[in-house]
């Protein structure tokens, strides 16, 4: 079956702008998204091309039927969600202005969500990193162990990635912020 | 009252005050923007991720209260600390108003 594909792509907390515009273009090209699977596969339909807003809300506590309701009255789909991260469309031959195709309307509900996701993701990837992956790599240096080698590299990889995630995403969320403050 | 909510809300935001005035009547999210919509001539629209964000947080910090459900839809209505910050907030943008005018305020 051709009408549906499997894209692996990976996005960051702080790249839900870049994802949006991915995802609208997709659509553009007659790919829709079906739903999407933790950390970076997306499935998509075959449909006819459309121009279609994606947006992405950040919510991580369970949300209620109110919730989905407030965004189905504005016409919004739900897609799905993805570790906190819930999934909107709506075509943009039914938004009636500029603001209709946007989830968040004033800068103050925009620097809201990004404060979210730093106090619930970023927080807990730096304590993850701080508590776990940090001491073990340090633990696994000082061991003279022959097996010692092989948490040697797996802890620095983890290391790596960690701190490649935590400087990229902590520096991208401030400039977000930044720009949503000054606008 | 809480000098914290004061901070927080005196100034509020332009959908914060229209959210909060609405609901001087039991209202929905969905209703209230169109009815902010309607009394602003279409110039203010608040989408709804910012209206879902400042209900819940309103409801949070008490300054409104859920009143009852309706098709799924929570009717939300405004508390007296609600009122009181509400009235605050009319004040200072009574005394904004007049100021800009070019009044002169005898309190």
């Amino acid at each position: 079956m051709n009408n549906r594909k499997t894209v692996i792509r990976f996005f960051t907390i702080a790249d839900y702008e870049e994802e949006e515009a991915w995802l609208q273009n997709q659509h553009k090209n007659a790919w829709k998204l079906l739903r999407m699977i933790f950390p970076c596969f997306y499935i998509f339909e075959k449909s006819t091309p459309e121009d279609v807003a994606y947006r992405l809300d950040y919510q991580n506590n369970a949300e209620t039927s109110n919730y989905f309701q407030i965004f189905r009255d504005y016409g919004w789909e739900y897609i799905g969600q993805c570790v906190g991260w819930m999934y909107f469309r709506k075509p943009l031959s039914e938004a009636d202005s500029e603001q209709d195709s946007e989830i968040f309307s004033d800068n103050e509900s925009r620097v809201d969500m990004i404060n979210h996701v730093v106090k619930t993701r970023m927080c807990p990837l730096c304590i993850l990193f701080l508590c776990c992956v940090l001491p073990n790599f340090l633990r696994s240096i000082g061991t003279a162990d022959p097996l010692a080698t092989v948490f040697t590299v797996f802890f620095s990889v983890m290391t790596l990635i960690y701190l490649y995630l935590i400087i990229y995403c902590g520096l991208k969320l401030r400039k977000l912020r930044k720009k949503y403050t000054n606008d | 009252m809480n000098s914290k909510l004061k901070r927080i809300y005196v100034p509020m935001t332009e959908s914060g005050f229209y959210i909060l005035f609405c609901l001087q009547q039991p209202q929905h999210g969905y209703g209230i923007s169109q009815q902010v919509k309607r009394m602003t001539g279409g110039e203010l629209i608040i989408s709804a991720g910012t209206m879902y964000g400042t209900l819940s947080k309103m409801e949070k910090d008490e300054l409104i209260v859920f009143e009852r459900e309706e098709e799924k839809r929570k009717l939300y209505r405004i508390t007296e600390l609600g009122k009181e910050i509400l009235n605050l907030e009319m004040k200072r943008i009574e005394r904004l108003y007049k100021n800009s005018k070019g009044v002169e305020i005898n309190e």
